[in-house]
């Protein structure tokens, strides 16, 4: 880690216009700072200051109201996975959560920090590889070794995101309140995350001088039932391989409606509406949830290492759907 | 493979000074405010939102308070480790371990405020204020806990590099829930590692710890 | 004749007893060389080289050495010379803090000239691949080659022949406490070193040499150490650096190797690929061997591997070479050679069975000589429950499909000459056992004391094991070979003896006895013929008065023996939608002659088992023929088995018989083969590359579909 200084966060305002002259990477936002150090330690990332947002007030917490629950920012991975309504209400959710990483890792990483980690590709996270998103011109994913890469939405970035939280939340709706020098803003959480098409440097849409404040859910509808399900090599602390978010609105057997989101699999958190599409309406059977992990695959375009995605996409989101009316 | 980069890997008198970037390291501390005292409450609060490099700060370990001057760059294993406190002693609390470095490996799990957390990724400025619990901080002076009885009882340990940092895993997760499944023990201690193999004994302890807990 | 007595005689030899270190450990208390604070001390790190190939253009130091708080800058590489590897040493810093030296390396500017290099063995074999050694003439060594037999009238004679391709990948040693010193010159003539190391005295001898030294001169301690492996058996660049920053600043210094130069270059285990082709007779017979292989150790040779491995072939023709790449040197790694030959030779002895449509725990039983062995293919399939397995591979329902296999493994494991050791029983009744070995966390220090303590009558705690340390001048090996307990014990156990008869002479006029007819029983010595004349154990030693006895002992044959046997049988669950292998359960049947410690001996067969499953399903050095570099040189991408891939293992200790052998390493081989024809029996496609990671599962399973 090269040196920096370190300020205490007072208050919302005073962050934004301590991060409003500069761009990325001088000033920096730490919360958990599981994500960060190791970013830090290996010079991926060399910033001046850091500012520390834990001394924030009133960004730690869960709450519940007849609109559905409210999240700050600054509330760990931990407090979600274990927070009953969430088991009970937001189920996808509290999977996503208790399968990051570690206990250790869980007690202090933050859900905005989950949202707002950078990729773990090798190359990447490699200070001597100078790839696409470090200003190089190379996705060195496309000629190199890409096991754990992009089968979606890749060209001409083939990171996966690498958050299991993102896709539980964009399953759920769920929004979330950015603070910036003009104030706040509401957005989905869905249109927070970007492809590489668009901004190869970034993952979402957040402005240097911007900050994650709070994380919104509305109240999941009446006989909905959510999973989360994660394929990994190693039990933990592996990222996600591929991973399905899945929430099912369901009358008997038959799927109202559909939330289906993808991780691991592309650069940003994947909303399959082809999966969606064809289980709405239907009844879910095997070859229904079959047919819907085959839509979701289309349109994917494996790198040279990573084709076994595909075929655990499908199985995955077809096992979900199975998980509804089981 | 693209042309660019075919050239890159053939080309003459590549100079690896590119990968050091930016200004040299060492310059920031000097253009930084000096340290100030964070560890009091009052100081803390009247610095707050100035930036500082280093400060001089007070932990609260095993139930004794250290005072140390760090950097903000100073991770709270390197205090417990090779820290040297404002009286010149050295903290020398060496149970915990730097294995990984990466916040995976569990060698360098310290419980603060009763929660385990790596302490490879813990900035040491972040942990003023809580309790910190180490390894060496786990027994009751001679009268060794319940999980150090039964990790010995069970031999799950061998090399024992990475034995406080399951020792420390294993109270904290039976603090939280004292009667675990092998299924929870399991989870309790997913973010720890052993190269030697110890685990089905550690299992094998935590399962004798819980009766006694 | 020196013997270790009946079983039913022993009152701690082969029972199970925890480890004398381990209250120091589960308190943190236990000091490793990593933990070694020396007033004073600096922190030292190495600049190490971060492409596969290059010449070294120019090396800066200048800014390095201005900054402040940077004690020492030393050149490693000359100007001029080649990097043959990522990771290859160029300079080292030694600083006032960690931090500090950390941030004079980025300021050691290096200008170099990349070269064309070869990190995998595919590329170091294409044709016009870049040659990467000036001593060799291609990237090939010469092949060894063997020939026994008539191998082409025994292929003619094959009622079945299989031919097939096995990989396994380069798998690192994944030491916990990386490698690493603490090395101080308490005066330009002495030098005491804290070493990471599973060879005291050969690390005192090497920096002996090194520096120009007396051997006496030169102290080195390893009082506890975090893992080696087979990885650490010399100072390395690593410690001469640390010696001579020490020297040039006058003051002790810590060099601890980082996570990933633990990984590029503290050693690994080879490659291996060998395409065989074999044949058995139609009555079982394996009659026919024809073996093509090579591996790579990196820059260096030594890439070599069993095969035939354990199974009696008559005919068999071999051919093996290593392949040199740009990437960090082997060094030998648990069981060198015998897991990756175990697991191609269980994976073709699978397959042969099945062709020949015969079980193949049979084909095994018909093929394998050892009476050891065919005892534990009885023990351990009744454990595993072999009858369950698919008689049909990949026959059982649903979407985890469960599977069982077998594997088997041979290692020697005897003791052998150079340890001396001194047993000293004090007036005031304490006993000091001391010796030049080292405790890598096998036990060998608590084994010490059980010998000392059941030929005193006495407990192990009561024995004070001093080992670890150069200092009192008593050689030991290196543990390697597993051959540590075999090769002190013999020696504890005469110096005991030879104790235990000087305190019997002088009890002997006290008990009015003869010394023949003394005993000791419980912290007593008493008179066989008469029970009743007894005195405590510190009755006797006060008889000496202000004297100590102090006895060393000697090597014996007849307390060791070289050769061990296992089998491993496996049993796992495949998600067939996911790819991931599941393991339940793992029987180790595991021959070691007598265990001083059934305990530690249970521990080290779980540890090899966990290697081995490690090995199988997760390891992989994966080097990147774009970059050159090693893609996973951390705790994240190079996957070591965590607690959830942990199965119920029943460690069996099959002591076959009354003296030492070592089980260091056998157990680590059996269980790649168990496991991977355990694959094979759940899903009915094999996968004949390791690891068996959920890629390779569902690949395979999508070409047996299509």
């Amino acid at each position: 880690m090269d040196k920096f200084s370190y300020v205490n966060a007072t208050s919302l305002k005073q962050v934004t216009s301590l991060l409003s002259d500069s761009g990325w990477g001088e000033v920096m936002l730490i919360a958990g700072g599981t994500d960060l150090l190791s970013e830090l330690k290996e010079y991926i990332e060399t910033p001046k200051t850091l500012i520390n947002l834990k001394t924030l007030p009133d960004m730690d917490g869960i709450s519940a109201d007849a609109n559905g629950l409210t999240i700050g920012a600054l509330t760990t991975v931990a407090d979600i996975a274990m927070h009953p309504t969430i088991q009970h209400h937001y189920t996808v959710l509290a999977q996503a959560a208790a399968s990051v990483a570690t206990p250790q890792i869980r007690n202090v990483g933050t859900i905005g920090g989950n949202l707002c980690q950078r990729p773990r590709c090798w190359y990447y996270r490699d200070e001597t590889v100078n790839c696409i998103k470090k200003g190089g011109d190379l996705c060195y994913a496309v000629d190199g070794l890409s096991k754990y890469h992009a089968i979606l939405g890749g060209d001409p970035v083939y990171i996966v995101h690498p958050s299991d939280i993102a896709p539980a939340l964009i399953a759920l709706n769920a929004s979330m309140k950015i603070t910036g020098p003009e104030g706040e803003k509401t957005m989905k959480v869905e249109e927070f995350f970007t492809l590489p098409s668009d901004n190869p440097f970034r993952e979402n849409v957040l402005q240097p001088n911007e900050i994650v404040v709070e994380i919104q859910i509305p109240n999941p509808k009446p006989n909905t039932k959510s999973f989360y399900l994660k394929a990994r090599e190693k039990g933990a602390p592996d990222f996600a391989l591929a991973s399905v978010a899945g929430v099912f609105e369901m009358a008997g057997r038959t799927c109202q409606s559909a939330n289906i989101v993808l991780g691991g699999v592309a650069p940003k958190p994947w909303r399959s509406t082809e999966a969606e599409t064809a289980l709405t309406g239907k009844m879910v059977n095997n070859a229904v949830s079959m047919k819907a992990g085959e839509e979701a695959v289309q349109k994917a375009r494996p790198l040279n290492d990573n084709e076994y995605k595909v075929t655990l996409t499908q199985n995955l989101i077809s096992r979900a759907a199975m998980m509804a009316v089981s | 493979m693209s042309e660019k980069d075919k050239e890159k890997k053939q080309g003459k008198n590549i100079s690896r000074r590119s990968f050091i970037k930016g200004v040299g390291t060492g310059t920031v501390a000097a253009t930084v405010a000096p340290a100030i005292l964070v560890g009091d409450d009052q100081a803390a609060e009247a610095q707050t939102d100035e930036a500082v490099a280093s400060a001089r700060i007070q932990l609260n370990i095993n139930e004794e308070t250290t005072e140390i001057e760090v950097e903000a760059r100073t991770t709270l294993l390197s205090v417990l480790r090779d820290g040297i406190d404002t009286t010149g002693n050295n903290v020398d609390l060496t149970g915990a371990k730097l294995i990984c470095d990466k916040g995976e490996c569990g060698g360098c799990t310290v419980l603060v405020d009763g929660k385990p957390v790596y302490a490879c990724m813990l900035l040491a400025m972040d942990a003023q204020g809580k309790q910190i619990t180490t390894v060496e901080g786990i027994a009751n002076g001679d009268d060794l806990h319940p999980v150090q009885e039964a990790f010995i009882q069970h031999d799950a340990l061998m090399c024992g590099f990475c034995t406080p940092g399951f020792v420390v895993s294993s109270v904290a997760l039976l603090n939280e829930n004292n009667k675990p499944t092998i299924a929870e023990i399991k989870e309790g201690l997913s973010g720890n590692t052993c190269r030697c193999g110890t685990y089905p004994f550690i299992f094998d302890a935590v399962e004798t710890a819980s009766q006694k807990m | 004749m020196a013997s270790w007595g009946e079983a039913s005689q022993s009152r701690l030899i082969g029972k199970r007893i925890t480890r004398l270190s381990g209250k120091d450990k589960v308190t943190g208390k236990a000091k490793y060389t990593y933990d070694i604070n020396r007033p004073g001390m600096l922190y030292a790190r190495i600049l190490r080289s971060d492409v596969a190939h290059a010449n070294v253009i120019d090396i800066d130091l200048s800014r390095a050495e201005e900054l402040p708080g940077v004690s020492a800058v030393l050149p490693i590489i000359e100007v001029g010379k080649k990097l043959r590897y990522q990771g290859q040493e160029i300079a080292a810093v030694a600083a006032e803090t960690d931090e500090i030296a950390k941030d004079a390396l980025r300021l050691i500017f290096v200008d170099l000239e990349e070269l064309p290099y070869v990190v995998t063995e595919e590329d170091a074999l294409a044709e016009g691949a870049p040659e990467i050694r000036d001593d060799w003439k291609g990237n090939k060594s010469n092949p060894g080659k063997n020939e026994e037999g008539d191998v082409d009238a025994a292929f003619n004679e094959a009622a079945v022949t299989v031919e097939a391709t096995y990989h396994t990948p380069v798998q690192t040693h994944v030491c916990l406490e990386t490698h690493g010193h603490v090395v101080e010159w308490t005066d330009d003539q002495n030098l005491t070193v804290w070493a990471s190391t599973q060879a005291v005295f050969g690390v005192r001898n090497d920096f002996a040499r090194r520096f120009e030294l007396p051997a006496n001169q030169v102290r080195v301690i390893t009082e506890h150490m975090g893992g080696g492996f087979g990885s650490k058996f010399g100072p390395g660049v690593e410690g001469h650096t640390a010696a001579q920053l020490s020297k040039i600043t006058g003051k002790p210094v810590k060099l601890m190797l980082t996570r990933r130069a633990e990984h590029l270059v503290a050693g690994n285990r080879p490659s291996m690929t060998q395409q065989v082709k074999a044949g058995a007779s139609s009555d079982g017979r394996l009659i026919a061997y024809d073996m093509r292989g090579y591996g790579t150790g990196g820059i260096s040779s030594g890439a070599g591997f069993t095969g035939p491995y354990v199974y009696h072939v008559e005919n068999q023709r071999t051919e093996r070479f290593n392949v040199v790449t740009n990437a960090g040197n082997q060094r030998a790694m648990r069981a060198p050679g015998h897991p990756q030959g175990a697991f191609a030779m269980d994976s073709l002895m699978d397959e042969l069975a099945e062709k020949l449509g015969m079980n193949p725990l049979e084909f095994r039983r018909i093929n394998d000589s050892s009476e050891v062995r065919q005892a534990q293919y009885t023990l351990g399939a009744q454990e595993i429950g072999w009858h369950k397995r698919n008689t049909i591979p990949g026959s059982g329902t649903g979407v985890k499909k469960r599977g069982i296999g077998v594997g088997s493994g041979q290692w020697g494991g005897g003791g052998g000459r150079g340890t001396q050791a001194r047993v000293t029983i004090n007036a005031d009744g304490t006993v000091e056992a001391v010796t030049g070995t080292q405790d890598l966390g096998t036990g060998i220090r608590t084994a010490i004391a059980i010998i000392v303590a059941e030929e005193f009558g006495l407990q192990p705690t009561d024995i004070s094991v001093k080992i670890g340390d150069s200092a009192p001048g008593l050689p030991s090996g290196g543990s390697g070979g597993s051959q540590t307990t075999a090769s002190v014990a013999p020696v504890i156990k005469t110096a005991a003896e030879t104790a235990k008869q000087k305190l019997f002479a002088h009890v002997a006029p006290l008990l009015q006895a003869p010394v023949d007819d003394l005993r000791v029983g419980n912290g007593t010595i008493y008179v066989a013929s008469d029970r009743t004349k007894t005195v405590t154990w510190h009755q006797a030693t006060g008889l000496l008065g202000m004297e100590s006895i102090s006895e060393g002992g000697s090597w014996d044959q007849e307390l060791s023996q070289h050769g061990v046997a296992g089998t491993q049988f496996a049993e796992v669950e495949v998600d067939t939608e996911t790819g991931n292998v599941q393991v339940i359960k793992i029987v180790a049947v595991q021959d070691c002659g007598l265990a001083i410690n059934r305990l530690t001996t249970e521990s080290q067969i779980n540890g090899g088992v966990i290697m081995g499953l490690g090995q199988t399903l997760l390891e992989e050095r994966i080097m990147d023929p774009l970059t050159g570099r090693m893609l996973n040189a951390n705790l994240e991408d190079y996957k070591v088995p965590g607690t959830y891939e942990i199965p119920e293992i029943k460690s069996i200790v099959f002591d076959t018989h009354r003296k030492v052998s070592g089980v260091g390493e056998p157990p680590c081989i059996p269980t790649l083969g168990a496991i991977a024809n355990a694959v094979y029996n759940a899903i009915g496609v094999r996968i004949r590359e390791l690891p068996i990671t959920p890629d390779k599962v569902l690949n395979a399973l999508a070409e047996k579909k299509a």
